[in-house]
């Protein structure tokens, strides 16, 4: 039994993979496509598809998560409208949460640091580090931007790498003497994470303003800090 | 009938009701103008992300200025395009959203289109505006449009020219940053002008032979060369703009012995000009019972008298709140559309590039 009064829907577009989960704490229903660059066509059509074979309607939505990014720069505006769009109509509660953070959230149950990247475009990729510190996950403030096939570059300790990558690069990086790299599907971005993140901080009464909540914009070559933030572990 | 208009297509955020596509009851716009100042233009990246903070905030005054709650309403109305694909997507989606959670027939608009429209809406505490009459030419002239259309009845257009390179309003932007005159080009380039005399330092007009089609590139090139001989080096302060995203507008510094005013005043009678008389002329050809001004430039007053002088029928332009772009035009728009059952779907995309007609039309 879904329980509706604690029913949220975590939405992505950050990037050219579209993915939407509905959440209650214990039951999940997750739905991801290739969207490409056609967000705005089919992300609706996608929601109300997901509701329907649930036996849901959009009204009994309690609560929207949306992802931040940093990723495809009209994609995240797609997902943040349609989430604005809800939560106004529906006169329910919004969290964001970024894209990087979603990403790392599954490999938190190790305890070797993180490094979670999304595509940059032309090659490059954006990555955030997460370490284990005084026994809380924290991302560090500063979000890199570099060539894909320098994403193990300086590392360290060695580090588990959360983010697609193409088969040829996987490969290149599994070689690499500090690199974990885990399975294709722990790498993806699964909506049911974002799901799980964003209800932890709704259910913390932490939500955001419709009126400020904005994506994370990434240019490449300039850098950008973002506030640290601690995750919550994956157990 | 009511409906809440959204409009987002280029640097506005815009939210309106409007009753039987006649009656203002609100229209709020929320300006990008400061945004984009210090960029001499408009940056369609930025205008896009302002879009995502304001939509929401813009659509709930519009519903309280209004005086109507969600159940009130009885369509959504949102700009599919032409316009700028990242700003466009905001208002579509939201508009889409709320249509879906409210349960509201979607009816898309085309801006130009809204444009038109503003000339049957009436402002709240105004005099009660009589709707225009068939056939009618209307002239729509903004940053991102000079077209010249017939129309003869709603819904019935047929494009007789348009712009082949800038836009009018784009041309004024553009002898307004090349003059040093700041952002946006219109106000600035009239305000110059009142100093000044046409004629003095002429400019080209481009009349394309008897065509209704439109040329300004040609008239801002010309502009420049004018301006050549005055043209100082920069002052030298430049702050290292290659790693910005957005890099700014630096003024450029001419001779203080520069005519300003007199080359403003010569660049808006070459731009006024050539308006004027295409539209006369459409005006006649067609037996047109009246002319509308549509868009951003019409509130240029020296078009607006111009063309007064230039037509026999009357000629007639929106208040200038509802010139520049607003989601009242959108509603406006958006009722005669849905009386004659034009709604869309979830699948509802993004039209960056969306034309008004698609009937050609036979020359009178
Ligand atoms: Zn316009």
């Amino acid at each position: 039994m879904v329980d509706v009064d604690r029913l949220l829907l975590a939405i992505d577009t950050s990037t050219e993979q579209a993915g939407l989960a509905l959440y209650d704490g214990a039951w999940l229903s997750e739905l991801s496509w290739s969207a490409g660059r056609n967000q705005t066509a089919t992300l609706l059509r996608q929601l109300d598809h997901l509701l329907q074979i649930n036996r849901l309607a959009a009204r009994q939505l309690k609560a929207v998560a949306v992802t931040l990014g940093p990723g495809s720069f009209n994609g995240l505006r797609v997902g943040m409208s349609v989430a604005k769009g809800l939560c106004y109509g529906l006169g329910i509660p919004l969290v964001g949460i970024m894209t990087l953070d979603v990403l790392a959230y599954p490999h938190t149950v190790r305890r070797h640091p993180i490094r979670a990247f999304v595509p940059a475009g032309r090659g490059r990729v954006v990555y955030a580090d997460y370490h284990h510190r005084g026994g809380q996950w924290v991302r560090e403030s500063v979000l890199r931007t570099v060539r894909g096939n320098q994403l193990a570059e300086g590392l360290t300790e060695t580090t588990v790498l959360a983010g697609a990558l193409d088969v040829e690069l996987a490969e290149r990086l599994a070689g690499h003497p500090r690199v974990i790299l885990p399975p294709p599907s722990w790498r993806l971005l699964r909506p049911g994470w974002l799901a799980e993140l964003a209800f932890q901080r709704w259910q913390s009464g932490a939500v955001d303003r419709l009126e400020t909540l904005e994506p994370v914009y990434v240019h490449a070559g300039v850098a950008e800090v973002a506030a640290s933030v601690e995750l919550p572990e994956s157990r | 009938m009511i409906i809440l208009g959204i409009e987002t297509s280029c640097d506005e955020t815009s939210a309106a009701v409007v009753r039987d596509g006649r009656w203002v009851l609100s229209n709020v716009i929320r300006s990008q103008v400061d945004l984009h100042e210090r960029y001499g233009g408009i940056v369609p990246e930025l205008a896009s992300r302002r879009h995502v903070t304001t939509i929401i905030p813009t659509i709930d005054l519009a519903l309280e200025q209004g005086e109507v709650s969600p159940s009130d309403i009885d369509a959504i109305a949102v700009t599919e395009g032409p316009g700028l694909a990242g700003s466009l997507l905001v208002g579509i989606n939201v508009a889409k959203t709320l249509a879906y959670v409210w349960e509201k027939p979607l009816v898309p608009v085309n801006h130009l289109e809204g444009h038109i429209y503003a000339n049957w809406l009436t402002l709240p505490g105004q005099a009660e505006v009589e709707p225009p009459v068939f056939p009618l030419v209307c002239l729509i002239v903004s940053g991102g449009h000079t077209e010249l259309i017939l129309m003869r009845g709603h819904g019935d257009y047929a494009l007789l020219g348009r712009t082949l390179d800038d836009a009018a309003g784009e041309a004024f932007d553009k002898g307004a940053r090349v003059l040093g005159l700041g952002f946006p080009g219109g106000p600035a380039i009239q305000r110059a002008s009142e100093q000044g005399r046409p004629g003095r330092y002429p400019l080209p007009r481009a009349w394309l032979g008897d065509s209704y089609d439109f040329s300004f590139s040609g008239l801002k090139t010309a502009l420049l060369r004018a301006v050549e001989q005055y043209r100082r080096p920069a002052q030298g302060n430049r702050r290292s703009a290659s790693r910005q995203p957005f890099p700014e507008y630096e003024p450029p510094v001419y001779a203080p012995n520069m005519p300003v005013a007199d080359l403003a005043a010569e660049y808006q009678e070459a731009i006024v000009e050539v308006l004027v008389e295409k539209t006369a002329r459409a005006a006649r050809d067609y037996r047109a019972a009246m002319v509308l001004l549509a868009g951003g430039v019409a509130a240029n007053t020296l078009l607006r008298r111009r063309l007064k002088e230039a037509v026999s029928v009357p000629v007639r332009y929106p208040p200038t709140i509802l010139c520049t772009d607003n989601a009242a035009m959108i509603a406006g728009a958006a009722y005669y559309l849905y009386q004659r059952g034009v709604t869309a779907g979830l699948d509802l995309d993004v039209q960056a590039q969306l034309p008004l007609v698609t009937r050609t039309l036979i020359r009178a």
